[in-house]
């Protein structure tokens, strides 16, 4: 089962005390599993739409964390069932944060091999040339999509994966 | 997701795909186009009209039928792309990996003219 708790919390502008700006947060535990994920994508959905985001700036945050939360599955749980995946987003003053944690072995994203250089090489007329690389896609696509990505492992907790993106002019 | 198949004739199979291409649908198209391939049905035409979110999952799957059936002197080609799957496809160059047309007859009709 899912669980999950809103909060608005106030922060002072080290710039003007007198400005109070209200930090939308939200957040969601489930289980490690695929099905799952697509109940993420909505609840990371929500929250990118109220900070404003176009659809297609929505559709790259629900990608990212997509991916993220099949990476823990594959990578850090190596498996489905076996541990829980807590999520939860953000709206900064400038940027939508997103904070994915697990409790899987230490996800070290070097390990992964290199996603393919677009435009992918294919050569065509060798039997190898169609080799065509696809490990590693699913960091890329994290990179890709958002502006920042960093990794971090806490001993006896395990792995964070904060993900931001830039707010929208307005 | 549903997945539909159909011979167009001319050892051709049409593979149609609805819904989201994702780690939890994509073992379906993954089993049901492994099918094909290991009964020597390695032309086939993927119609993803109807499928509106694909992942890396969803395109490892697409790039192994691919690898495969080329492997084997045939193709997976693909038809149907929303532009939000094509971003995707584009993001990682897998739309120069495959040949992509707007419609099932030009689809058939370019595989006719090259046989």
């Amino acid at each position: 089962m899912a669980t999950r708790w809103l909060m608005a919390t106030p922060s002072s502008s080290p710039f003007n005390a007198s400005v109070t700006f209200m930090d939308k947060k939200d957040s969601l535990t489930v289980p490690g599993r695929y099905n799952e994920i697509r109940h993420i994508c909505d609840f990371v959905a929500e929250g990118a739409a109220q900070a404003g985001f176009d659809e297609d700036a929505i559709f790259q945050v629900q990608l990212a964390c997509d991916e993220a939360c099949t990476n823990i599955i594959e990578h850090t749980y190596e498996a489905e069932n076996a541990g829980k995946i807590q999520i939860s987003w953000e709206i900064g003053r400038r940027t939508f944060t997103i904070i994915i944690e697990d409790s899987g072995k230490r996800f070290d994203p070097g390990e992964i091999p290199p996603a393919p250089v677009p435009p992918t090489a294919v050569r065509v007329g060798q039997e190898e040339d169609y080799d065509v690389k696809v490990g590693g896609l699913g960091v890329y696509f994290m990179r890709k999509l958002m502006d920042k990505v960093t990794f971090h492992y806490n001993e006896g907790s395990g792995n964070v994966l904060t993900m931001e993106k830039r707010l929208p002019e307005k | 997701m549903s997945i539909s198949y159909q011979e167009l004739g001319n050892q051709t199979w049409l593979v149609s795909v609805s819904g989201r291409l994702d780690q939890n649908q994509t073992p379906d198209l993954e089993a049901r186009l492994n099918t094909l391939l290991e009964e020597g049905h390695n032309r086939i035409l993927i119609d993803l009209s109807d499928v509106n979110y694909i992942n890396s999952g969803g395109l490892r799957c697409l790039v192994t039928a691919w690898r495969r059936a080329k492997k084997d002197g045939g193709n997976v080609v693909l038809t149907g792309l929303k532009s939000r799957v094509n971003e995707v496809f584009s993001m990682v160059g897998f739309d120069k990996v495959f040949e992509v047309y707007p419609s099932r007859k030009l689809a058939l009709q370019s595989w006719q003219e090259k046989q």
